[in-house]
């Protein structure tokens, strides 16, 4: 079986900046879902920053191997046409382009990237239609422009809906539990939870547990100062609650 | 400028003036006219950037060795040009070709009952009443040096004239096709003439080839309660030249209504100069302009409110890249007894460019009491977040920027609120300017 996402011994940091990635290695298979935790500070962000290409970082050591290629030496486009997602910690605001005619956008040049045929506006309202429904969002938010306006849970239960619509291989998900209440917290799980698949592997970075009492993974990886120094099941997650990030940070 | 340079202009200038006046077979009264225009353009000179309103401005494009270009002397033709480039709808059109009405090309269709469409030539011929009262109040907006030039040496145009109460249901195109492949000049004179209560569409496109140059003056006279709704789009070739003045003059209650979309030419100047002189009149002012390369565009609306409860509303946006120079200069007056007057200006600007400028300067003079007004201006670049949002969408950056361009310079349209024909009209030639820009990034 040859793994989804490969990462080893990387190294990065903000253009001319320190260094905040310090060595991580990890493997991620088709049909996993991954938890990466850790406090404040501790890389995420620049990690996930990095998978996805966002301009503004660079790697110094180590590589990063998708579905057998070279993830690095792709451009951020390419590696989404690819089937790399990442959702937004802080979605984007873009006044002026509407949401649907942005997800077509979106949804063609995926589709082009895997070699399918474009579909025109109905076929894509068709298909936009049907993942609304499996997410259970309402279609308002398919005529206001991208983001604007969305309250905080409305703009993460988006970042889920556009990963319904775009079927990634490989979905990196950001922080996706911050500034949720409980039920819009439980209606993004849900969405994930829905998008589990055989075929495809997630990755969750969070700050908190409590994501992942409602989206359940297969391993749990504490990252501290830039490496990841403990990986265990589940019940992991539930130690780290009890005792803190600060008790891992030692062990390593 | 060198004093060398303008001096070689006004010589071949005045050279071509008199050639014309000894030629020419027209009426003793528009000779008049036409003298003492030239005789207001001499005495005024040619703008130089010591001229406030010319500062920003490059004029060096105009003039070659041989002065300023001289009047194009025969209308050219290219048909092919109208099937691409008229409206989609059904419309009153006159077709211009290098600044000379094309009979054959136009179709003016069946009008209503008291109204009029034709060239300019025409109108002095059987309805001289209709334009010289209009010629003579031109004064009225001051003088421009290149508005007197084209009173002196405008060889066509178009005349609206619409009695009370006429309405058209369908809108007026102007098609202005240019392919001049030296330099010349099209000084092409329109005129808008509508009674009280009356009310039409006019929707001006100029595109075309070469090196010309279009100098044109647009006067309108709009009545009490009468609506103008002006649309142009100026996606004129990248050698040519595009200067325009229209002077609009508002009775009680009138409303103009001026939209520009402006792709095209390396030089362009629009002036658009409203005389609110009728009380609680509506100006609204929208305008897109979208340069590249070493294009350099000025927009600069003046309004002027001399009577009470006037409402001006404009918004006034600009994108642009490589090292295209966009200038605003936007003016509003209030003058005194202009009581309760609602003024509100805003030009924004989106450098897309490192090497591209823009120079912006509203201005807002006010000498009456309980007036609204506001003015603003700014200057951004593209937004860095939301294009790596869409490219981690899998859109490509050409794209991404496209729509994000796109975005901002469709406001103006949605603001604008044209008719529908006429709105898709504008979006193909905004379409055509990202399609470029995309296969160029």
């Amino acid at each position: 079986m040859t793994a989804i996402l490969e990462i080893d011994n990387l190294h990065a940091r903000l253009v001319g900046g320190r260094e905040i990635v310090k060595g991580v290695s990890l493997v991620v298979n088709p049909g996993e879902v991954h938890a990466i935790m850790g406090p404040n500070g501790a890389g995420k962000s620049t990690l996930s920053s990095v998978l996805v290409g966002k301009p503004g970082y660079e790697v110094t050591q180590g590589s990063v191997t998708y579905m057998g290629r070279d993830l690095l030496a792709l451009a951020a486009d390419e590696r989404a046409r690819a089937g790399v997602f990442l959702a937004f910690q802080y979605p984007v605001e873009i006044p002026g382009v509407n949401n649907m005619y942005f997800l077509r956008a979106a949804l063609n040049a995926v589709r082009r990237g895997r070699g399918e045929p474009e579909l025109d506006a109905a076929q894509c309202l068709k298909a936009v239609k049907a993942k609304l429904k499996l997410l259970d969002i309402g279609d308002d938010l398919l005529k206001r422009s991208v983001n604007v306006g969305f309250s905080g849970g409305e703009k993460k239960r988006n970042e889920i809906f556009q990963m319904a619509m775009l079927e990634p291989n490989l979905a990196i998900l950001d922080e996706t539990d911050s500034g949720l209440d409980i039920d819009a917290l439980r209606a993004v799980s849900n969405g994930v939870n829905q998008l589990r698949d055989p075929n495809r592997a997630i990755v969750m970075i969070t700050h908190y547990q409590r994501l992942l009492d409602y989206i359940e993974p297969d391993f749990v990886h504490v990252l501290s100062e830039g490496r990841i120094v403990a990986s265990g099941d589940k019940t992991m997650a539930a130690e780290l609650e009890q005792s803190g990030y600060a008790a891992f940070g030692k062990a390593a | 400028m060198s004093g060398v340079a303008n001096d070689s202009a006004m010589t071949a200038l005045q050279d071509a003036f008199l050639t014309g006046l000894e030629t020419a077979q027209q009426p003793a009264w528009l000779a008049q006219s036409r003298t003492s225009a030239m005789q207001g353009f001499i005495a005024l000179g040619l703008p130089t950037r010591d001229d406030e309103a010319w500062r920003f401005t490059d004029l060096r494009p105009l003039f070659s060795a041989q002065g300023l270009p001289a009047p194009a002397s025969a209308a050219g033709a290219d048909p092919l040009q109208l099937a691409t480039h008229r409206l989609a709808g059904e419309a009153h059109r006159i077709v211009l070709v290098n600044g000379r009405v094309a009979a054959d090309l136009s179709s003016i269709g069946t009008l209503p009952k008291g109204a009029w469409l034709s060239s300019i030539s025409e109108t002095i011929d059987l309805r001289p009443d209709l334009i010289q009262a209009a010629f003579e109040a031109e004064h009225r907006f001051g003088e421009q040096p290149f508005a007197s030039l084209n009173a002196a040496l405008f060889a066509d145009g178009f005349v609206l004239a619409l009695e009370p109460g006429v309405v058209l249901e369908h809108p007026v195109e102007i098609l202005h096709l240019s392919d001049a492949a030296d330099s010349q000049a099209y000084h092409v004179r329109n005129a808008i003439l509508a009674g009280a209560n009356s009310a039409a569409s006019v929707v001006e496109t100029f595109v075309g080839s070469g090196p010309g140059w279009t100098n044109a003056v647009t006067t309108i006279d709009i009545g009490a309660d009468a609506v103008i709704r002006h649309a142009k789009v100026q996606a004129e070739g990248a050698e040519a030249i595009h200067l325009a003045v229209t002077r609009a003059r508002l009775a009680d209650a009138a409303d103009y209504d001026s939209f520009s979309l402006i792709t095209g030419a390396r030089l362009s100047r629009q002036d658009i100069q409203v005389m609110i002189a009728g009380e609680a009149a509506t100006v609204q002012i929208n305008a897109a302009y979208l340069l590249r390369n070493d294009q350099e565009a000025t927009i600069a609306p003046a309004v002027d409110h001399q009577a009470k409860g006037g409402h001006t509303k404009e918004l006034l946006k600009g994108v642009l890249t490589d090292r295209a120079h966009g200038v605003f200069l936007g003016s509003v007056m209030v003058r005194e007894g202009a009581d309760g007057t609602d003024a509100r200006q805003l030009n924004r600007n989106l450098l897309a460019s490192p090497t591209a400028r823009v120079d912006t300067k509203p201005e807002l003079t006010i000498h009456a009491d309980e007036v609204k007004c506001s003015h603003g201006a700014t200057v951004g670049d593209l937004d860095e977040t939301a294009l790596f949002y869409l490219e981690s969408r899998g859109i490509d950056p050409a794209s991404a920027r496209a729509m994000l361009i796109d975005a901002f310079a469709a406001e103006v349209l949605e603001v604008a609120a044209l008719a529908p024909d006429i709105d898709a009209h504008a979006r193909r030639y905004l379409a055509a300017w990202l399609e470029h820009d995309g296969a160029a990034a």
